[in-house]
């Protein structure tokens, strides 16, 4: 009987790694091309469902935000309705490669590493790391934190990344979503939150007794929809949309519509990017 | 009231939003049910067989149930099924897949138990008046072991609705996460939100699944 | 998939699995201290008591720990209750465990017969002799596949551990996943690992389970 029970655990065991392994000879259509999209009527975007105000739902079911406002202009443009995807940090690359979702809308950072798994449209917004800690103990540079003190982090984020790679012995604290990872520093669970710092800003500002002691850290990066690895139809046309929004200054309205009410006026110039044209430079697009 | 947090629940719709989220785990759970009982029965079936070979596929099928936890059947079956084989499953098609695969092993054990428990002598005199094997399983082996798996199968319901919690991790949106939706809207004006919300949470489960395996364990006694 | 991710990425799962084994443990055990105690209160009918014990074990038996972990991490705080994400992890499951230890201990005392019970008092047997040697070794046997069914699901329920911030085997994936995209090589390690952990408990269970009822037939 032991022994019966030892061969099937084990043909358990092979079953399972041979069934993951075989893997990698997936579909290339992992992703719908423009005009299936346009076909089937309907869009699935992926945004976040707890990242006030970049993507949130509202007391009366309705999504909204900074990225929900792009996105329901997408659908407009693009003459479909949009079936929103509640989705987490983590999984917002594995959305895509698994054709889940056609456009990641969950203010999704560029980074070099995200490039080689998915393709970004041009950006739309500026977004740079910060660290938000409670009053009484402000925490202004990282080489504050203590042997004992902790850092939340939202799993899957730049955030997370930047910290393992260039302060490897300060003790993360890992969260899947963000309506956890901020009740956990509302509840004084550690020491700081680093996060983008539009959102960690967001926080402050809501937030009283937390200030944030970082404003910037690490790279300046954008923001940008993404799509999945290969979907040109897709992408070509979601650049040139955003080029075309930045002609009737699309990107400040969203802001006024979206942001303006947590941030004021004076971040408006410093975080909206219009028409995909980072800072100074002219579009790239053409 | 207002430390506590039970206010958000009052605005809007948000009360009605997490009954929604509530039923879309009562949902899952039901479909999940009927679906593991109508396979369950032949899988039990199958597992008396003689064929060696049958029942050792059906061990490591039972060990694979008893061993992995649902949570990482979600995960593979979500993302990995699509990686592999290139199938795009909705996260409640996903589902439905790892609690039926989860509820069918043990259907199918349950009604292996019950099969094996039915006396030797009973199969003999069905036999003997004459009955074939099929009409012998209809008129004498089923009903008795069907006294035995109601409240059993009434018992899985409630494991399922209350499993159901984990599949806001791939993206459904159900109770806990209209919860946390909840929370996140309204942080600014209702700090405490998170007790009122979580401790409703926790009360709409216990008031869905308690009634269930209240009845359950009242079956199993009375049957019994 | 590729070998060299494999190989980076296992010291990770180790401790993952060290964590995991490590909380799980504690789960395990304080939900048997849990278990017992609440039996025992059943048992002697202490008025009050007995009820809220009632109260308890239907609460978390009645409710997922991924709600009752929500609620022990982020709500209670609310009012003033703090704990680490470690002993939220262990108590959590000892609560949840606690519950069902109880009620499988339960039935296995109610599986003894009254007049088992009354013999050995005739006997002569204070009723602490007849528990221990009458009642209990019976009961245990009756229980013990029960029990063994518990402590597989407490370790199995571990996995709902990435909402507590607490890097066990099915969060330690997760990050990994959403790091660095390397989902075949990640849900590979992430089944490999749970079959390490779980398969000697599973096989012992059933080992002790055919040696009990080998003990309540063979004496």
């Amino acid at each position: 009987m032991k022994k019966n029970q030892l061969i099937a655990a084990a043909a358990a065991a092979v079953l399972g790694i041979s069934l993951l392994s075989t893997g990698t000879v997936f579909a290339d259509e992992a992703f719908r091309t423009l005009d299936e999209i346009k076909e089937s009527g309907t869009i699935n975007i992926g945004v976040f469902s707890d990242k006030s105000p970049f993507g949130y739902v509202d007391e009366n079911g309705e999504y909204q935000g900074y990225d929900v406002y792009l996105a329901e202009r997408l659908g407009e443009d693009l003459g479909v309705e949009i079936n929103y995807v509640s989705t987490e940090a983590a999984s917002r690359i594995e959305y895509l490669q698994t054709g889940k979702v056609d456009i990641i809308l969950a203010n999704f950072t560029v980074t070099e590493e995200r490039a080689e798994e998915v393709d970004f449209a041009l950006p739309y917004m500026n977004v740079a790391l910060g660290v938000v800690s409670p009053d009484d103990a402000v925490v202004e540079s990282l080489d504050d934190i203590g042997e004992d003190d902790q850092v939340i982090v939202i799993s899957g984020t730049t955030a997370e990344t930047y910290l393992v790679k260039n302060y490897p012995d300060i003790k993360l604290q890992k969260y899947d979503a963000y309506a956890e990872a901020k009740t956990a520093l509302e509840n004084g669970n550690a020491a700081a939150w680093a996060n983008d710092n539009t959102e960690v800003i967001a926080f402050a500002i809501e937030n009283e007794g937390f200030t944030v002691g970082i404003p910037s850290l690490g790279s300046a990066d954008t923001i940008a929809p993404a799509v999945t690895k290969g979907n040109e139809t897709l992408l070509d046309w979601l650049n040139e949309e955003i080029v075309a929004l930045g002609e009737e200054q699309f990107f400040h309205a969203d802001y006024e519509a979206t942001l303006l009410d947590t941030y004021g006026a004076d971040y408006e110039d410093t975080l909206v990017v219009e028409g995909g044209a980072v800072g100074t430079v002219e579009t790239e697009a053409e | 009231m207002q430390s506590l947090g039970l206010d958000v629940l009052f605005k809007g719709s948000n009360f009605i939003r997490l009954l929604e989220g509530l039923w879309v785990a009562v949902r899952i759970s039901l479909i999940s049910v009927v679906l593991s009982i109508v396979l369950g029965i032949p899988a039990g079936m199958l597992m008396t067989s003689r064929s060696r070979v049958i029942r050792a596929l059906f061990r490591v099928y039972l060990e694979i149930v008893r061993i992995m936890p649902q949570m990482v059947l979600l995960f593979i079956v979500y993302f990995g099924t699509t990686r592999v084989f290139g199938w795009d499953l909705s996260a409640e098609a996903s589902a439905i897949i790892v609690f039926v695969f989860w509820g069918c092993a043990e259907m199918g054990d349950l009604v292996r138990g019950a099969l094996i428990s039915i006396p030797r002598i009973q199969y003999e005199s069905a036999a003997a008046l004459g009955m074939n094997q099929l009409v012998s399983f209809r008129y004498v082996i089923l009903p008795q072991t069907v006294r035995r798996l109601i409240p059993l199968s009434i018992n899985l319901i409630t494991r399922m609705i209350k499993t159901t919690s984990l599949v806001m991790m791939i993206g459904i949106v159900e109770v806990l996460k209209v919860g946390q939706q909840i929370i996140e809207a309204n942080r600014k004006a209702s700090p405490n939100a998170a007790f009122g919300v979580f401790a409703t949470v926790f009360l709409l489960y216990f008031l869905i699944c308690w009634p269930i395996s209240t009845l359950a364990s009242w079956l199993e006694k009375r049957w019994a | 998939m590729e070998k060299e991710v494999i190989l980076q990425y296992l010291p990770l799962y180790r401790e993952a699995l060290l964590l995991t084994l490590r909380i799980g443990w504690q789960g395990v055990l304080l939900a048997l201290v849990f278990g017992v105690a609440c039996t025992w209160i059943r048992q002697l009918k202490i008025p009050v008591l007995k009820s809220l014990v009632t109260v308890y074990i239907e609460l978390f038996r009645n409710t997922p720990l991924l709600v009752q972990l929500f609620f022990l991490y982020f709500a209670l705080p609310k009012a003033g209750i703090r704990m680490t994400p470690e002993l939220c992890g262990s108590l959590g499951l000892g609560l949840l465990g606690g519950a069902y230890m109880a009620e499988t201990f339960r039935s296995g005392l109610e599986s003894i017969a009254p007049i088992q019970e009354e013999s050995a008092l005739s006997l002569g047997m204070t009723s602490m002799q007849a528990l221990r040697y009458v009642i209990l070794p019976q009961a245990a046997t009756y229980s013990i596949s029960g029990i063994v069914a518990n402590v597989i699901f407490l370790l199995k329920e571990t996995s709902v551990f990435s909402v507590i911030s607490l890097m066990d085997l099915m969060f330690t994936a997760k990050d990994l996943i959403g790091m660095y995209a390397k989902t075949l090589e990640c849900l590979t390690l992430l089944v490999v690992f749970y079959l390490i952990m779980l398969l000697p408990v599973s096989v012992f269970g059933s080992w002790l389970e055919r040696r009990m009822r080998r003990a309540e037939f063979g004496a």
